[in-house]
This record gives C-alpha cells, structure tokens and sequence, in this order.
C-alpha cells in the first residue's frame, strides 16, 4: 500500500464547511497511539506496510467505512478503463455545469478545431453529410432572398410603371434611350452616405467629420486616424497600391476614399451606392480644394474655421435614396386602372374637342383664303365634308388641310373651278403669269394691282398684255411704277452703235482722203472688231498715212496699216519727185498743168540741163515735164548786165599800179553797175561772183608783171569799195602778161593790155 | 470659446517597454490591440484640458520593436511630437529608445518628445543610473519616470506634450 500515506493524507485534508473536526489532530493522536503500543511501527510509516493484525483491527474499527470507499476509489482511479467510465459518467453535466464559464470555450476551442479538421480530412464526405440537411436550406433560403429582392424591384418597377414616378422613368428611360429596367434600377438603388470625413492627409487629422443622424460610429478623430494608418499599411505592405485603398467593403457597409492633393474625403455608405456617386464626392473633394487650398495646406490640428467645409459635407451625408415605402400591390392595380380609364376618358374628350377645334380653325382659314368660297360645311359619317368654289391659283386645300393639322383622310371635298375677281386672287394669277423678278414688287392698291420697281423691257411688254386681257370687272393692273430695267443698257447700246458708227464714218473719211492722196493706192480697208485694217501701195513720196490717222482723229493703235511701196505717175507726184530730185532753186516754180508738170522761173544753165535730163528720164506714160517756161538766167537783164560790166576796161600807164588819169568815170559807172549787179542777183536768189583779173603788158619781167598785174586788180578794188561796192562781191587775180587784150606787140596794143578786166559768174545759190 | 485642437503623437518604444499599458489605462481608446499586430499601429486620443485650450493628442502608437530598422516611418509622418517609453529595469530599452530619437530626428528633424522610464513602481528592480537620467536632462530632455501602474508621471508627460506640440 505504497499509496496509504497519501490517501491519508487526502482523507484527512480539511473539507470545506467542516470545521467542528480537526482531522488532522484527530489522525496524527491516533498514529501516537499506534507507535506508542507497537514502536516498530514508526518503521512502517516510512514505506514499510504495517502488516499488524492489531492495527488492522483498529483501522478497521476506526475508519472501516473510509478504508472501503478509499480501496473502491483507489480502483477506480487507478483503473484507466474504470477511471475512464466514471469520467464518462459525469462528463456531460461536467461540462454542461461548466459551459456558463467563459474559459470552457476558449479552452475547447482549439480542441474542438482539431477535432474537427482531422475529421474532415479524414472524410469530408461525412461533414458534409452532416452539414447537408442545414446548409442547402440556408444556400436555399438565400438564393430565395435574392430571388425575392429581385421580385421585389420588379414588383416596383411594375408598381412604378403606374404612378406618377414611373411615367417619369418611362419618360427618362425613352429621353435617354436606357432600358426602363435600368432607369428603375438607377432611381430605386438603395443606398445612405452615413458618415463623411475630410482627412488632413499629412497628419492623418480630422479636418471635418458630418454624420448622418440615424449613424453611430466611434471618435471620428481616432477613426480618421486609423483609415490613414491602415491606408499606410496597405501602401506600404503591397506594391503597387501607391494610391492606397479606395474602397473597403464591410458587409453592408461602404467605405469610399477619394484622395485629394491634402484632404482625403472618406465615405461610409451603407447599401448599394451607384457609381455616380464617386463623381459626386470627387467634385465635392475638388471644391472644398479650391476653396480652401491655403487652409488645407496649412492645417495644423485647428479644425476651427472648417464650418463652411462642414456644411458641403452635410450635403453630401444628406444623399442617399430611400427604398419607396410600400403600396399594397392590388390598390395600385386598382388606382392604375381607374387611373387609366380615367385618362383615356379624358383623353378621348380633349381628342374630340382638339378635333373639333381643328376642323373649325380650318374652316376659318379656308373662308378667309381668297379665290376659295365655301358653300357648304359639316359632318357627315364620321368625316368632314366640305364643299365650294376654288379658283385653281387659290391656296391648295389638301395643304392647308396638314398645316392646320386635320387628317386629310378624314375630309371629304368637293371644289368646283371659278376665277374669283378679288384683289388676291388677280394679284395671285397676276404673279403667276407673269413670274415678275425679284426686282418688281406687287402689292394691292385702291381698286387696282400696282407694280412698283424695275423689269426688263421683255417683262414689262407681258406685263401690258396681261393688263390688257384682264376680264372686265376685275381689278385692275397699274404697272406704271416699273421702270424699264433695259433703258440703261439700250441707251449704253445706242451711245455704242452710235460711237461705232462715228468711228467708222472717220474711217471711211481717212480712207478717202487716203484714197484721195497722190501715190497712194488703197487695195483693202476694212473696220473689224473695233480695229480698222487698210493695206495698198505707197510711193515712199507719198504722205504719212499714219500723220493722216492723227489729223483724221483716229487712234493709230487702232489701225493696222500694210503699204507696199511704188511709183507713182500722177502728176502731182511726179512733180513732186521731180522736185525732191533736181531740189529746184529758188526762182523756179513747178505746177501740174493737166498732164503736164510744168516749171517756171530763172535757173542756172547747168540746172535747166539737170532737169532736162530729168525730164528724159521719166518712165512712160507719166506727164511730160516742161522747161520751156524755165529762163536762163545768164540771159536777161543779168544777162545784159553782166556784159556790160565785162565790156569795161580799166586802164594803166606803163609800170605804174593805179589806173591812168581819166579812168574815174569808167570806176564811177562800174560801181553803179555792180551795185545792181548785186540787188538784181540778191532778188533772182542767184550768186554773183565778180572776178577782178589785172593784166600786164609784155615787157619787163615775168614777176614783175604778175605782181603788178594783181596790184593793179587789188588797187580797182579798193576804188571800187571806196564806190561802195562790196569788196565781198569781188574777187581778185593777176594775170600778167598771159591773157593780152591784143597780141600786137605795138605800143597801142601794149597799152590796151595793161589793164584790169572784169568777168561776172552767176550761179544758182546752193 | 476654447480653442480645441489635434495634434499627431507617436507612441515609440522598445518591445514591452509598457507603451500599450500606459495608453490603456490613461487614455481614451476605441480599437482593440489586434490592430497593432495586425496594422502595426493603434490609434488612442488623450484630451489635455489646457486652460486656454483642448489638446486632443491622437496618440499613434506604433508596434514596439527592439529592431528600429522595421519601424514604419511613414506612421511618423506629420507628427507634431512623440513620447519615447524605455523599461526603467531594462537598460537596453533606454538604448532602443536614444536611436530611435535618434532615428526620428535624422528623418523628420527636431519634434517635441519625452522620455518616459516605464515601471517606475519596481523600485527594486530599477536599473537606471540617475547619472544617466541626469546627463538626458542636461540634453534638455524631458525625462519622467512613470509607470502605468501607479499612473505616475503619465498626465504630466502628455500635458507637457501638449504644451509644447500645441505652441
């Protein structure tokens, strides 16, 4: 009984609530007593087993009971299978007596979790057949949920398609082209932004903080705090998400970050928020930005000043859509209904009388249409019947019949054709027939259709026979007022032709003159295009036709001249050949006598010989020249004077230069004789020339006599000057002894010869 | 009307230096500590009641690691000032305290801080030198000893905070 000191020990371990026992006392006296009487034992109680039939007895005296349940509970405990039956025993209500302390589960917990892994792992089959019988009604069940939200937003959008808010879907969905299942969607989304908070980024502080009133939630400051730590954390902890979190789901619960450049606008939304609302918040995180950017910025834990903000964000808790309160489904069938007949009623009579009012407003304006007579109006069978007179240029009925709004199918017609004679009507048929231009107005007068404006001459010709063959007893047509459009441009035409004309009269004009001029022969001439075209012959004598343009006024660029040159044999020309050939001198003059050129005046012999030649020369059958009329003018009173002055001799002594005595008279006649010499010359536009030429007799020396024959023409000279005579007239040379008078060498003769001569030259002035 | 205002405070300390304890029992707190194993980091609001103003410190307190190099430094960012917590028997949480100050400071520059020598109540095993206490409070530190048991020197700490992070 190794154990016996230790049930003892357990057996006398004070119970509770027995205290009158001091047990221990009681058993420590008792073992005394036992060593006092058998002291070998004291030896036992240190292991040995007592083995005393004594102290067996008294044990059995004392503790018989004790010693029984000891032995029966040291079996049981000792005994794993007993141990574990009386365990099992009493396990269910131990553990049904413990299940009120919290510890129970948490120490299960783990236990239990084991338990129950090992046991799926090892046959999830029967989890699952223990699971199925719960869990498929719960799937059940939820999918029924759906399913009867689903009726449910259906119920609503059939519930809405009769009210006043459908219509306004239907009216929505047909505006914006959505399906009306959407539309019913997009208005019945249940949703409520229940707390909005403006977070100081940096900081991670509460700037503002609105809650919707139904809304609890912790320390918006702490909260505000930890969204930013735990947008921190997941920045932080992944990659990638640098923008942080923007939206978390919490069962119901929403929780929408918009980020700003220094306040965060966080939500908390419970239900179904459409995605609009992001925008929304979007733009008010924008706003609040603009507003107060230098406040955010700055924020340093003072959320004083914020009321503004505060007041944008109560806005944004105030949105949310709240389910529509519930209408029994049958009492809306029922309004929708009487609704319905109730419109339809209604509509049928604003139909009816919108029908009425339309036929009467057509009515009326076919009265007051001019050329249109209605004789008779009404309805039969349904339809509008009308009938009446209807000018063919009146408005078109079936026309008018759509802009007043009346279904054509509905009217009955009948319009007979007459021609109505009221202003209208004849302005219509006026216009009509005429088509005036845009230029001519017609409008009605007093009695009369006046036109007023400006119409080509072709319309205003129309015009007067449409005026003319207008029936009587109608209006008249006054198209007075039109002014001829064409009056213009035919006076512009006429002032053309008529400077046309002018140009061609010049033309014919120069042409003839040119016709006219002497050694021009025209062989064309012709105006075309405004240019004139004339080409021919030209005697190169003959005059400039383009100095005849400028006279005749008419522009030379205007012209195109082409003249071949040729002779010509009129006389006129010849003559003036003739003249531009032998350039007659002064004195003569030519002149056409029928075909004859004839010359007058006085020329020089070799002249008169020129022109002779000249004469010969002329071709055949041109005017014969005639020189008889042509003096010389070597011959005449010239002639004569000439003679006379070389009939004089003036007359020397031997060797002695001055003219011997009585030579003065000689000189003094001389003188007067070459002054007349030089008028007469100066009025025949001749040139005289006077040679004085002295003469030696033979004797003496050669150069003696040379010299002194030149002093002696020299000394007649001066005498003469000194007779006035100009000494330009007169030329001197000395002879000598060469040119005698008289060959005889006798003193009469050699007297004779010493002498000065004179010879006269007349030529023809150049 | 008093001014109230916030103010971002970090709780930083060594590993079971008592930060959480100091914050559970003199503080208002909503979340549980889960979020700091989980979040690493636990907000809690104290209010100082300032004559002229409210102070309400949003008390940031950050997961305590012996390692300072696994401090998430972006928990600091925009703090206004900072309560160091060292274990007054644990001498080695003082060094963990000194560099993450340190730490702090090289990142976001001077802020208001203080020293708290946590267990101040286990008199008998506190390991502190005065001497060092000392040398800290010559630095100009604001060094108190507290303890979350007996509440000493906590009020003090936070109201000092809110002094100096509010001026």
């Amino acid at each position: 009984m190794s154990t016996s000191p230790d049930i003892l020990e357990g057996l006398l371990r004070p119970s509770s609530g027995d205290d009158a026992i001091d047990r221990k006392a009681l058993a420590k006296l008792l073992v005394e007593i036992a060593e006092s009487l058998r002291p070998e034992l004291r030896a036992g109680r240190n292991g040995v087993l007592p083995r005393d039939l004594q102290l067996e007895q008294l044990r059995t005296l004392l503790l018989g009971g004790e010693i029984e349940t000891l032995s029966r509970l040291i079996g049981v405990v000792d005994d794993p299978e007993h141990l574990a039956a009386a365990v099992g025993r009493v396990l269910p209500s131990a553990i049904a007596q413990a299940t009120s302390d919290a510890r129970m589960g948490h120490v299960l917990a783990p236990v239990m979790e084991k338990a129950a892994e090992s046991s799926i792992r090892n046959d999830p089959g029967t989890l699952i057949n223990i699971l199925y019988p719960t869990i498929v009604p719960a799937i059940r069940k939820s999918i029924g949920e759906t399913i009867d939200e689903t009726f449910q937003r259906l119920n609503q959008a059939l519930k809405y398609s009769l009210t006043w808010r459908g219509l306004k879907w239907r009216w929505e969905a047909w505006r914006t082209g959505l399906s009306f299942a959407e539309v019913v969607l997009k208005h019945t989304l249940i949703y409520q932004v229940e707390h909005v908070f403006l977070v100081h980024r940096h900081t991670g502080l509460l700037i503002a903080h609105v809650a919707a009133e139904n809304a609890v939630s912790q320390d918006p400051q702490l909260v505000s705090s930890m969204l930013v730590a735990i947008q921190d954390f997941v920045r932080d902890s992944f990659s990638g998400a640098e923008q942080g979190l923007d939206s978390l789901r919490l069962g119901e619960l929403r929780l929408w970050s918009e980020p700003g450049p220094f306040a965060a606008l966080v939500a908390v939304i419970r239900g179904d928020p459409p995605e609009g609302l992001h925008d929304t918040l979007r733009n008010a995180l924008s706003h609040i930005h603009a507003e107060r950017h230098r406040a955010l910025e700055s924020f340093n834990g003072d959320s004083d000043g914020f009321g503004d903000v505060e007041a944008q964000l109560r806005e944004l808790v105030a949105l949310g859509e709240h389910a529509a309160p519930r209408v029994t489904r049958g009492r809306v069938v029922l309004l929708g209904w009487l609704l319905l007949l109730l419109l339809l009623a209604g509509a049928w009579v604003a139909w009816w009388w919108y029908d009425q009012r339309l036929w009467e407003g057509y009515l009326e304006r076919l009265r007051a249409q001019p050329g249109i007579v209605i004789t008779e109006a009404g309805q039969r069978d349904g339809k509008f019947v009308v009938s009446g007179l209807r000018d063919p240029l009146a408005v078109d009925p079936q026309a008018l019949l759509r802009d007043a709004g009346v279904n054509p199918a509905r009217v009955v017609a009948s319009w007979l054709p007459y021609q109505a004679l009221d202003p209208q009507s004849v302005l219509k048929r006026i216009k009509a027939t005429l088509d005036p231009p845009p230029s001519v107005t017609l409008e009605i007068g007093v009695n009369r259709i006046v036109a007023r404006g400006s119409a080509p001459r072709a319309w205003l010709e129309r015009a007067r026979a449409v005026a003319r063959s207008l029936p009587a007893g109608s209006t008249s047509f006054d198209f007075a007022g039109v002014s001829n459009a064409d009056e213009a441009d035919e006076q512009r035409q006429e002032l053309a032709e008529r400077q046309r004309q002018a140009d061609e009269d010049q033309w014919q004009a120069y042409v003839a003159r040119l016709r006219a001029e002497p050694g021009i022969v025209i062989t064309q001439s012709e105006a075309r295009d405004d240019r004139f075209i004339v080409s021919g012959l030209r005697d190169p004598l003959a005059i400039d036709p383009l100095k005849l343009l400028g006279e005749a006024g008419i522009d030379p660029a205007r012209v195109e001249a082409h003249f071949d040159p040729y002779q010509g044999l009129e006389p006129q020309f010849v003559l003036k050949r003739l003249q531009a050939f032998l350039n007659p001198p002064p004195g003569v003059t030519f002149a056409v006598d029928g075909d004859r050129i004839v010359a007058q005046g006085s020329a020089s012999s070799p002249w008169i010989a020129r022109a002779r030649e000249a004469g010969r020369l002329l071709p055949a059958g041109a005017p014969i020249f005639d020189l008889s009329a042509v003096r010389n003018i070597s011959e005449g009173a010239l002639g004569k004077l000439r003679d006379t002055i070389q009939a004089h001799n003036i007359l020397f002594d031997n060797n002695v230069s001055l003219p011997k005595a009585g030579q003065d008279a000689i000189l003094d006649q001389l003188a007067g004789e070459l002054t007349e010499l030089a008028t007469m010359s100066s009025n025949l536009h001749v040139v005289t020339r006077v040679t004085l030429t002295g003469h030696s007799d033979d004797k003496g020396g050669g150069t003696s006599n040379l010299s002194l024959s030149l002093a002696r023409a020299e000394a007649v000279r001066a005498l003469l000057k000194k007779r006035g005579v100009d000494p330009d007239l007169l030329a001197v040379r000395g002879a000598g002894p060469l040119e005698p008078l008289e060959a005889d060498t006798s003193e009469a003769a050699r007297s004779a010869n010493r002498r000065v001569s004179f010879s006269v030259g007349i030529e023809e002035q150049p | 009307m008093t001014a109230v205002l916030q103010k971002k405070i970090c709780m930083l300390g060594g590993f079971s230096v008592g930060k959480t304890s100091l914050v559970k029992r003199y503080v208002q707190s909503v979340f549980s500590e889960t979020y700091l194993t989980t979040v690493g980091v636990k907000i809690d609001k104290k209010t100082v009641d300032l004559s002229d103003r409210i102070v309400n410190l949003i008390l940031w307190d950050l997961a305590g690691e012996d390692d300072i190099n696994s401090l998430r430094m972006t928990n600091l960012r925009g703090a206004a000032g900072y309560v160091l917590v060292a274990d007054g028997t644990r001498p080695s949480t003082l060094d963990v305290a000194l560099s993450l100050h340190k730490r702090v400071e090289a990142d976001f520059g001077p802020l208001p801080f203080v020293l708290l020598l946590n267990k101040s109540d286990l008199k008998e095993q506190w390991a502190i030198s005065d001497i060092a206490v000392a040398e800290l409070q010559q630095k100009g530190w604001w060094v108190q000893p507290s303890s979350a048991r007996t509440g000493e020197g906590v009020e003090a700490a936070f109201k000092d905070l809110a002094v100096r992070a509010s001026s």
